[in-house]
């Protein structure tokens, strides 16, 4: 199976947000200017590394995220269009924020081959906005939207429940405000407090400055309420769109599709087949067994520096690799299919994948349909979260992870 | 030092070192190990007395230990130090007694710079109790911010002990502890005895050896001790044949006998590790001394929890360990308990909290154990209708209360001795716990003695801990066993979305039965995480509901946001979950973490 996905990172934005923890510095000017000059070369010339080995030909999805990339400007624009050189994929997005995104960049990022941008727009409150530390406001983040639009880009716009000094009423607002603008996509995502950021600190000293995981899933079940009323229909945990408009490159990472993560941080996974044939391009990577490598296995790879000499690596076992298909399926509206659900059976052992199984179902996790679903090209019974396996999708995932070790 | 002789009696000194803890109690021990040359620099590990691991870690000493140093004095005389190091904890009061009960004299070690603290006040009281003739010491002169002169001021005012000779030393530097030396030899009273008499000894410790059996640390009274000699415990009635004796110093080295006057060693062949007792006396089977030593309890266990594997695959793993840990532990006492809840375990006696404490951390810590301990019980006398009586340590054993005639509780006679600022605080601590003051004497201007009739149910939970913080620590306790009384006593249970889970049920008096139902039902509830569906807690006496609280259900747990595809990260936290439910019990469909059985110490809190 040839790499279908392609990952792209930005370590860049203008400012780092009160909740992120990835990795990303917040530069401006100059100090973004030299930082940009001295990055982006090596990014490019990795991805020609790979190009010239032809592992960029069967690329179909592309996502340039960060960071913010669009901090870049005519750089993004150029980034793109050297991905291009490469492969003619059918969806390419690029995460972008309000405040450097404008109609010019819009229109530059499309005549490059761009297709899709995914907004950060968080909330529609200016309040809330303020308080995490972003750039924009409401009309900011409107404008942004209609400059991708009178591009021709498919929009995303991604927005954060569980925000300080969010209540439900705001949120009400922050939806409205997003479904008056006409998206294609809506990411909706809880914010989660990572050790050691400022906000994390802060619920740290005032334990009432950030609302509670309950005030996140009341907020979850409005937005899956009002979405679909609105024609959205879910495919993801935190994904809605029009008909024809989920991120495809979004779904590759839940279903076993290989991709490749380009630049510092970024994450790929590769089969074992497409490692080995690679692996020169993966200079110092600690890979326990990759000489013997089965080709089916799955290689989980992340870059950790610039200049892509060191990296981080594991692979998982035929039985760990199935039991992560499963993990992953559950976050899906499609879930996973009775036929995976087979191959567990004879691989990990029909006592524990039965019981795992039964355990999602009686604890009203997931279920059983054999309707028709978004995403779900096979016929046939499919297992598939319940509203109550959305909320609770740690405890769903967890229970089929668990099956990875016997 | 084979063949090293006995000691002339008057060229003994047997003496232990008090202090407030960080007052440099073992830094002293170990300078006058290196001024005798018993051990060199070199070889010398910090704080050598102690040598259990979590004794170390603890800080605090659980088992007694006697080492042998010898002194040239500047009188040009060769005298023997038997230094006596004692447990610091209520819970072995009892060997505290029988340490002090071997020596004449004490070092009351003071720093310099903080002056008379409240363990100064409470180790002081001790001393004096056991008659002891005491060196004060004033330590860490080395300290710029030292103020020997106030110190010396604060002995005799707070102490009333006087203080002009008190030696002024540092443990740090090692200066002033020659000092220190001559006036052990000076100030304290060297033993008396019989040498000729028949053999009168007092059992301070014992431990067992696997080749030697039960080793005896002993300290001679009257007549003396050699390999071959024929004894008998007086109060086990047991006899053996005596297959070595020595000293430790600290290493153990054999010697030809221990004389009068002296502490030593017994090998004694005895393979049961339970057939030594601390407090027995040692003397010749076939001439024997009139009288035993006063004072002897048996070492009986007072508090009894349920200990019970979280994985009850290691029920066999559980019971090998707790046999191999009571070979140097004798007053470690099992029998096995059956749960509804927890499965299969034991119900172990112990001599108090901190004693269960190490001891569980010892089983999970030594042999690799994840384990749960149920809320503390002591032994309750149950009184049937049908006439007889049972001897009920687990709240499961309590019968149907139809057949209950009526309850007795084990009641202590304590003894605090206290600043008079504090007896206002005690007295109100002492009707929180159901105490009875029986007597109040004024000791001098500076302490006053309580004597209360305590139940020990009251003692174990909190009291000791409560009355240190309430009185600063200044407060000393000490008890003994008193008596049984009948006493209203009623099972509180505590039910789980429903269901009695009976590792948690606790027999209380019935006065307390309300609060406690309260505290423990809220406790559970910060302690019980909350989980897919809402988890009801109630507290229940029979059928009657007295409190309840409310685990709400989790309505969110998902990591929605994925960083640029990176699964592992996920994967990683999904795996972190799982690793702290490993530590939790299902109990029917609740997850319930370990410390939920112990929350009836945590109430209040």
């Amino acid at each position: 199976m040839p790499i279908r996905a392609l990952y792209l990172h930005i370590p860049f934005c203008h400012a780092k947000c009160a909740y992120c923890d990835f990795d990303s510095s917040g530069l401006r000017g100059q100090a973004l200017c030299e930082a940009a000059s001295a990055y982006l070369p090596q990014l490019a010339e990795r991805m020609d590394a790979f190009g010239a080995r032809g592992a960029l030909e069967s690329i179909e999805t592309v996502y340039v995220g960060g960071g913010t990339p669009s901090v870049l400007g005519a750089g993004l624009v150029r980034l793109v269009e050297r991905v291009r050189r490469w492969c003619a994929p059918s969806e390419f997005t690029c995460e972008a924020n309000p405040e450097s995104f404008d109609e010019g960049l819009a229109c530059a990022l499309a005549q490059a081959g761009a297709t899709r941008v995914s907004l950060g727009v968080q909330s529609m409150v200016d309040e809330e906005l303020a308080r995490i530390g972003r750039l924009h406001n409401r009309d900011g983040a409107l404008s942004a939207i209609s400059a991708a639009q009178a591009a021709g880009l498919t929009v995303s716009a991604d927005c954060m429940c569980g925000l300080p000094g969010q209540t439900a009423a705001s949120w009400e607002r922050t939806l409205e405000g997003v479904l008056g603008a006409h998206p294609d996509h809506v990411s909706v995502y809880p914010l989660t407090l990572e050790e050691g950021t400022p906000l994390a600190r802060q619920a740290e000293r005032d334990p009432g400055a950030v609302p509670d995981e309950d005030f996140q899933a009341t907020c979850m079940e409005r937005a899956r309420d009002v979405l679909s009323a609105a024609g959205f229909e879910r495919y993801e945990v935190a994904s809605y769109a029009r008909a024809g408009r989920v991120c495809r490159h979004n779904i590759a990472y839940w279903t076993g599709v290989s991709y490749l993560g380009l630049g510092r941080s970024a994450a790929g996974m590769l089969t074992g087949e497409e490692f080995r044939a690679l692996a020169d391009l993966f200079p110092s990577v600690a890979l326990e067994g990759a000489d013997a490598l089965a080709d089916d296995a799955r290689v989980r790879l992340v870059q950790r520096d610039d200049a892509a000499t060191t990296f981080e690596g594991e692979v998982l076992s035929p039985r760990e690799t199935l039991a992560e298909d499963l993990m992953l399926g559950m976050r899906m509206t499609a879930g996973v299919s009775e036929a995976l659900i087979a191959r567990a059976r004879d691989l990990i052992g029909v006592g524990g994948v039965d019981a795992a199984v039964r355990e999602a179902l009686d604890r009203g996790l997931a279920r059983w349909t054999e309707e028709p679903l978004p995403g779900a090209d096979a016929r046939g019974r499919r297992l598939v979260p319940t509203d109550e396996g959305w909320l609770l999708g740690n405890e769903l995932y967890g229970l089929f992870w668990d099956l990875a070790v016997g | 030092m084979a063949g090293m002789s006995t000691q002339d009696i008057a060229h003994i000194r047997n003496f232990s070192i008090v202090a407030h803890i960080d007052h440099g109690k073992s830094t002293i021990s170990d300078r006058i190990l290196e001024l005798t040359h018993t051990v060199e620099e070199r070889d010398m590990a910090s704080q050598l007395l102690d040598s259990m691991d979590i004794e170390r870690e603890r800080g605090i000493t659980i088992k007694s230990n006697a080492v042998r140093v010898m002194y040239k004095a500047d009188d040009g005389e060769t005298y023997q130090f038997n230094l006596i190091d004692t447990p610091g904890h209520v819970d072995f009061t009892y060997e505290v007694s029988r340490s002090l009960a071997a020596c004449e004299g004490a070092v009351l070690v003071v720093d310099a710079t903080q002056g008379v603290e409240a363990q100064t006040v409470s180790n002081a009281n001790l001393a004096m109790n056991a008659n002891l003739d005491i060196v004060p010491a004033i330590n860490k002169i080395d300290l710029p911010s030292a103020e020997p002169d106030r110190v010396r001021a604060e002995i005799e005012d707070e102490l009333a002990i006087p203080a002009e000779d008190a030696v002024c030393v540092s443990g740090k530097t090692g200066e002033g502890i020659h000092d220190l030396l001559e006036a052990i030899v000076f100030l304290v009273s060297p033993p008396t005895g019989d040498a000729d008499a028949p053999l009168k000894a007092l059992i301070l410790d014992s431990y067992f050896d696997e080749y030697r059996g039960v080793v005896a640390t002993v300290r001679v009274f009257d007549g003396s001790i050699k390999k071959g000699d024929m004894l008998t415990m007086m109060q086990a009635g047991q006899s053996f044949l005596v297959d070595g004796v020595g000293v430790k110093r600290p290493a153990e080295v054999p010697v030809d006998a221990i004389g009068v006057g002296e502490v030593g060693f017994v090998v004694t062949g005895l393979k049961d590790p339970g057939a030594v007792h601390v407090g027995d006396t040692l003397t010749y089977r076939d001439r024997p001394c009139a009288d035993a030593l006063p004072g002897y309890r048996e070492a009986k266990p007072m508090v009894y929890t349920g200990i019970f594997p979280i994985d009850n695959k290691d029920y066999e793993n559980l019971r090998d360990a707790l046999e191999k840990l009571r070979v140097n532990d004798p007053s470690l006492v099992w029998s096995p308990e059956t749960s509804v809840a927890l499965g299969f375990g034991f119900r172990v006696g112990f001599l108090g909290l901190l004693h269960m404490e190490v001891v569980k951390e010892r089983l999970e810590r030594e042999f690799d154990l994840d384990l749960i301990a149920t809320s503390p019980s002591v032994d309750y006398h149950v009184y049937k209708t049908d006439g007889t009586m049972l001897d009920v340590r687990s709240p499961q054993d309590l019968p149907d209360v139809t057949r209950i005639d009526h309850i007795e509780e084990p009641y202590l006679a304590a003894k605090v001795i206290v600043p008079p600022d504090y007896t206002g605080a005690v007295m109100q601590l002492a009707i929180e716990h159901r105490a009875m003051m029986t007597d109040m004497i004024h000791l001098s201007d500076k302490s006053v003695e309580m004597r209360f009739d305590i139940p020990l149910a009251e003692l174990i939970l909190d009291f000791f801990d409560q009355l240190k913080s309430r009185t600063k620590g200044y407060a000393s306790l000490d008890y003994e066993f008193s008596d049984y009384r009948p006493s209203e006593l009623v099972k509180l249970d505590i039910l789980l979305s429903g269901d009695e889970v009976d590792a948690l049920s606790f027999i209380v008096h019935k006065d307390k039965a309300y609060p406690l139902a309260r505290g423990l039902c809220d406790k559970l509830k910060e302690i019980i995480p909350r989980q897919q569906f809402e988890v009801p807690i109630q507290g229940a006496i029979g059928n009657k509901i007295i409190a309840r609280s409310t685990v709400k259900a989790v309505r969110k747990d998902v990591l929605a946001k994925c960083y640029g595809g990176d699964i592992s990260r996920k994967r990683k936290l999904l795996e972190k979950q799982k690793e702290g439910k490993k530590r939790m019990k299902a109990i029917g469909s609740v997850e319930v973490p370990q410390e939920a059985f112990m929350a009836i110490l945590k109430v209040g809190e």
